[in-house]
């Protein structure tokens, strides 16, 4: 199946899980914090999910159900999320989430981080391996889609890899790849300058 | 009376008569004194058109508004995202649901009208003008609240090894402690202003009862920190007073005074069977007007008045309205799709939400009575940081403790991440530092974390001095036909009588408006 096909028949079974999940109030608590649509909410830090992959999506409810994600101190979005995975995977209704939030219409977001672009290309050379070069994810190398993301939530989410607030749990394998490569980014200006760049593509 | 009275004279004998009370009516009557609170209700005319205002939440703010729009003749709707309305004022009974987005919980307290929780709000003040005046428009009984128990305990790791004592002994002995220190050690020359040798005396008299010192200026005791037993057929034994240095090590002395601010001195109030025969109280009168369950996800200001969309059971509708009256959470209304002009949006990112976090525990006894308290709150430096013990149904057998009350989001963050149980279970061991079998009396209870709670998502608006002068204005003025209210902007955030001036603030601009077009038409 090439990749076209691929996603026009994901596009088609969210719609109809759509229809089905969406009868009801049920996921309305998934728009209350990250906004109309799951186009993401800087005022609460809860990022944009509509267009993320339903796997990259399933995968984090795990994690967050499991304490993988959103236990460490310091990570105060990911401890509210965190009762939140457990809560859809203990109801079992995780999959039927994941659905609803793929029926939803995507915004394209909207910038607030800057940083210098030039640079920040150079530094997304270490991304672009996994993530591809256009940002576009690779569900192959277990790698999500950057582009058209929250941008706050990008840097949030890479200084939490940088300082082991996500991926350092031992069971969260991809986490801990994510957690070697950002070692490649030297400091907050750096994080900013990448996701700046990412926010081009 | 044949002389004529000086204005002075009239006082005097006023309060000769009837008390402080009635010096100060008097004092009013002769315009000397501002009241302590003026009601910031609008007289609001009907409408020249008919007039359509949309409000946007069913809390306090949200009720008040819809409350008084359609008295005066407007047609209102109301839309409210929770199965429930009343915002954070919240009581929860036996079999009631509480909404957290992820920890969702029922209330197993037994059946009893006794046997409730205040999850938010839970104690009004006598100046809280509004508010008790619509409680006496609404019908909502009312009782005493008991906030200040000298004879509640204050517990503290950092002094006496962490044992806990009576929170008179703490007031007594430590301001015996320092108006001794101080009455013997200052001197007048240093004071910047000139001290005569009469001043200085009084200032040592004033020391003197404020530390109830001997005529030596020792403190040595006084009965106000409670006797050392209630014995009346034998001669008072004052207890030992305590060490003034251990006293001070207790952080405690930032909160002693709790019971004398603006908003929680004596006398205080709570309705009865629970804070929430409040939005009771309006929902009766206008509760046909509240549609439940509906989720805005995006509002437009029109060049005439405003639309709004909805999300209810799945299905999005478009509601159109000449005015809305929007109560929804700043931070929330971030994520909402709206056009709003950017230096007003900008706001709702710039205030910080708060984290209150409240615990309520069924005991199945009220140990607490034979230990002399009646009411009040126990202090502690624990997370948990107050202990309530219920003023009403008094020498029952059951009661409802409030067990956790935290003020720094850090504690309430550190309970939020906990599942309710394990919440409830450290809300019992730090408990037990100050009633020892604590625990065993427990036996079932509600957690409720302000900023996991579905629709809400955080407390009252975290504003300061900076934030105030920079946003407040901003957020206040309305967008078009569009007006942001609560608590959240207003000059009293957490406080149901913030919500109601904020709420009676933006329905007399309506009001002006509506005036001035009305008077248009006619000329």
């Amino acid at each position: 199946m090439n990749r076209a096909t691929k996603s026009l028949l994901g596009a088609a079974v969210a719609l109809v899980l759509a229809v089905s999940a969406g009868a009801d109030n049920k996921f309305d608590y998934c728009l209350l914090c990250h906004g109309a649509n799951a186009n993401g909410n800087a005022g609460i830090r809860a990022p944009k999910l509509s267009g993320m992959e339903p796997w990259y999506l399933t995968r984090q409810l795990e994690n967050f159900a499991a304490g993988v994600r959103g236990t460490p101190g310091g990570d105060d979005s990911g401890h509210e999320m965190g009762p939140v995975g457990w809560r859809v995977k203990h109801e079992n209704v995780l999959g039927d989430a994941v659905s609803f939030i793929g029926g939803l219409p995507s915004a394209k977001p909207v910038a607030t981080v800057t940083g210098d672009v030039k640079h920040g290309k150079q530094l997304y050379a270490a991304c672009a391996a996994c993530h591809g070069a256009k940002g576009q994810g690779n569900e192959q190398l277990n790698s999500p889609a950057l582009a058209a993301r929250s941008d706050w939530y990008l840097v949030t989410q890479l200084k939490n890899f940088r300082a082991g607030l996500r991926g350092a749990d031992e069971r969260d394998t991809y986490g801990a790849q994510m957690r070697a490569v950002v070692a490649t980014l030297a400091d907050d200006k750096a994080v900013a300058d990448v996701v700046a760049y990412i926010n081009t593509l | 009376m044949g002389a004529k009275l000086s204005r002075r004279d009239f006082l005097q004998l006023a309060g000769a008569v009837g008390g402080s009370n009635a010096v100060f009516r008097a004092a009013m009557g002769l315009g000397l004194l501002a009241p302590v609170a003026r009601a910031s209700k609008p007289e609001l005319a009907k409408p020249a058109k008919p007039r359509k205002v949309l409000i946007l939440g069913a809390g306090i703010s949200g009720l008040t508004a819809a409350y008084e729009l359609n008295k005066a003749g407007y047609e209102v709707q109301v839309l409210e995202a929770s199965f429930r309305a009343g915002g954070r004022n919240m009581t929860v009974r036996n079999g009631d649901r509480i909404d957290e987005t992820g920890y969702q919980q029922v209330c197993n307290f037994d059946k009893d009208p006794d046997l409730y929780f205040n999850c938010g709000p839970a104690r009004i003040p006598g100046h809280h003008q509004n508010l008790l005046n619509y409680c006496k428009e609404l019908d909502v009984e009312l009782e005493p609240f008991i906030n200040d128990n000298r004879n509640a305990w204050v517990q503290d790791d950092a002094m006496f090894g962490g044992k806990p004592i009576r929170a008179r002994e703490y007031m007594s002995d430590s301001r015996g402690f320092v108006a001794e220190l101080m009455s013997k050690s200052m001197k007048p020359e240093q004071f910047a202003a000139p001290l005569t040798a009469e001043d200085y005396e009084r200032l040592r008299e004033y020391m003197k009862y404020l530390g109830t010192l001997d005529p030596s200026f020792k403190y040595a005791g006084t009965s106000n920190a409670g006797l050392a037993k209630h014995d009346y057929t034998n001669p008072d034994v004052l207890k030992t007073p305590l060490d003034g240095r251990e006293l001070l090590k207790s952080k405690f002395m930032a909160i002693m005074n709790f019971g004398e601010t603006d908003d929680q001195a004596a006398m205080m109030m709570e309705p009865v069977g629970g804070m929430d025969r409040v939005p009771a109280g309006f929902m009766r009168k206008i509760g046909h007007l509240v549609q439940l369950e509906s989720q805005v996800q995006k509002i437009q200001v029109l060049p005439k008045g405003v639309e709004v969309t909805y999300r209810r059971n799945g299905e999005y509708t478009k509601v159109k309205a000449d005015y809305v009256i929007n109560c929804i959470p700043m931070h929330l209304l971030a994520g909402i799709e709206h056009n709003f002009a950017k230096e007003h949006a900008a706001g709702f990112l710039a205030v910080p939400r708060g984290k209150l976090f409240k615990i309520g525990l069924q005991m199945k006894q009220r140990f607490w009575e034979d230990e002399g308290i009646y009411g009040g709150i126990s202090w502690t430096t624990q997370d948990i940081q107050q202990i309530w013990y219920p003023a009403h149904g008094i020498h029952r057998k059951k009661g409802v403790v409030l067990a956790a009350y935290t003020f720094d989001p850090n504690a309430g963050e550190k309970f939020a991440r906990l599942a309710p149980a394990d919440r409830i279970k450290l809300a019992i061991e730090q408990g037990s530092k100050i009633h020892p079998k604590y625990g065993d009396y427990v036996e079932t209870g509600v957690t409720v974390a302000w900023h996991q709670m579905n629709h809400m998502l955080g407390c009252a608006a975290q504003w300061d001095e900076e934030l105030w002068k920079k946003w407040f204005t901003k957020l206040q003025a309305p967008q078009g036909a569009h007006y942001l209210v609560g608590d959240q902007v207003s000059y009293h955030p957490g406080w149901q009588e913030g919500a109601m001036a904020s709420a009676h603030h933006a329905i007399a601009d309506i009001d002006a408006r509506e005036r001035a077009a009305g008077k248009a038409v006619h000329a």
